[in-house]
């Protein structure tokens, strides 16, 4: 197989994941209007929020900084994860005929990437409506990295549990869950809290937006989180598949 | 019954070479859950289709049809036995799995890189098709705009253009009108000329002069029931 036929499947299998995510209208309607709503109302709920001791922020600036990151995270999630499913069956098919299975999930990753990209760069212009954001070329990195990062559990969800309700409420427990033990609302010293995917990001993203120095080992450790979930994503995408379509 | 010469001076589907052989495939569907039941399907079943040969496969709802295809096909494990083919394989499943939000045109496209093909090839093989089966005014129509019946010969046509060895047929004209339906045969005929083998899945075969040979799965298993009858077809009175 040459490098140059497979560069041409990634292309034409980004490009048809694509064409296939905006022909859904309301796949649009959601990557427009879903950060904006979430980012004011996470803002608006928290501004009745007690400013606590062991808070850093305020309330209000907490929730709308949640609300980036809960929806950068969520909607590249579901994403992922209606990517997998959706397409499943004409996928084995597709696969059947000789197009990669690596190719197929590389390329569904990239449209995920994608609209990670779109989402954060949203995301960030509205909460620098709420709240001056000091750095934002790296808050949009660390919220694009975040879409990525929950781009691929969507998927991994999507594979080992094929089923868009319950794919979907596990993932909005996860994010829900994930971002509210990240920022900091909830006060907790518990070292299991940094096996979550949102903890080190959030703690990049808080740093971008109050302009305080990033730390590298916060970078690294997201990375390293970054490079383990894709190799777990791709490693149970292709041994889910590869068993035959109708033996799952 | 067709000939085993087709008339013309090619050689006899029979002394062909066998292009698919599978034997002792077995497969039961499972269920994990405590208490869930057990469906054994295949118990055993071989099949063996030659270059040039169009084989029927019959049976009764459930009896394991579109399993074996599955199988055949490699979309499916068996729990035992083995499957050889040789050279390439097209599948036209009986559901249609397709891409529902891509055009026709991004259909082929698509399953054209799956299958290596040039642009060029893909192009031509779609017009081809497209000409054949009638769907060339659909071509830029999203799969899941199209009616049911063209969306069965898009279908059928992503198993036929990478012309393929062994063309394994899941209930192929479901929802074709008449006119499409006999060019599906005149297709076929054509497909056969050129030495491709054919495997058929139906619930009923009512023009069985069309076919070389017909399989019937029941109990698990295929028997040769082409000078006998097959008891599907039989009860049905179609035959």
């Amino acid at each position: 197989m040459s490098a140059g036929r497979d560069r041409r499947r990634m292309r034409v299998g980004f490009e048809m994941a694509i064409r296939e995510f905006v022909r859904e209208p309301i796949n649009v309607a959601l990557l427009v209007a879903l950060p904006p709503v979430m980012i004011t109302s996470y803002g608006s709920m928290m501004s009745a929020f007690p400013e606590l001791s062991y808070m850093s922020t305020a309330p209000e600036t907490l929730g709308s900084i949640a609300g980036t990151l809960f929806v950068a995270a969520f909607l590249p999630g579901v994403i992922g994860l209606f990517q997998v499913i959706s397409a499943r069956r004409a996928d084995d098919r597709l696969a059947l005929a000789g197009f990669p299975r690596s190719a197929l999930f590389a390329a569904r990753l990239l449209a995920v990437t994608l609209a990670s990209v779109l989402t954060a760069t949203l995301s960030i212009s509205v909460l620098s409506t709420q709240t001056a954001v000091e750095a934002p070329i790296p808050a949009v990195l660390v919220l694009a990295f975040v879409g990525v990062l929950y781009g691929l559990l969507g998927m991994s969800i999507g594979t080992v549990l094929p089923r868009e309700l319950e794919g979907s409420l596990v993932l909005i427990f996860l994010a829900d869950m994930d971002e509210a033990l990240a920022s900091g609302i909830v006060d907790t010293d518990s070292p299991l809290t940094k096996l979550f995917p949102l903890h080190y990001p959030h703690e990049v993203f808080q740093a971008a937006v109050d302009g305080s120095p990033i730390a590298l080992g916060d970078v690294l450790a997201a990375s390293l989180y970054g490079v383990v979930l894709s190799v777990v994503t791709l490693g149970a995408y292709e041994a889910v598949t590869a068993r035959g379509g109708e033996g799952r | 019954m067709g000939d085993a010469s087709d008339g013309d001076g090619a050689s006899s589907p029979m002394a062909a070479e066998a292009v698919l052989r599978a034997s002792g495939l077995r497969k039961t569907y499972g269920n994990r859950l405590p208490f869930g039941r057990t469906v054994e399907v295949l118990t055993g079943a071989d099949i063996e289709i030659r270059a040039g040969e169009v084989v029927g496969i019959v049976g009764g709802n459930g009896s394991g049809k579109s399993t074996l295809m599955k199988i055949l096909v490699g979309a499916l494990d068996a729990d035992a036995g083995t499957v050889e083919t040789s050279g390439r394989v097209g599948w036209c499943p009986q559901d249609e799995l397709l891409y529902d939000r891509l055009t026709v045109r991004e259909t082929f496209r698509l399953f054209g890189e799956g299958y290596g093909m040039d642009a060029d090839d893909v192009e031509s093989a779609r017009d081809w098709l497209a000409s054949t089966l009638d769907f060339a005014d659909y071509l830029d129509y999203r799969i899941d705009h199209l009616s049911g019946g063209n969306r069965q010969k898009v279908n059928l046509s992503v198993a036929l253009m990478h012309d393929p060895d062994v063309l394994l047929l899941d209930e192929p004209y479901t929802g074709f009108d008449w006119e499409t339906y006999l060019a599906f045969w005149d297709l076929n005929e054509e497909l056969k000329a050129q030495g491709t083998a054919v495997a058929i899945i139906s619930h009923l075969i009512n023009e069985q002069e069309r076919f070389d040979r017909i399989l019937e799965l029941a109990d698990g298993t295929l028997t040769d029931v082409t000078d006998d009858g097959s008891s599907q077809a039989g009860d049905a009175g179609v035959r």
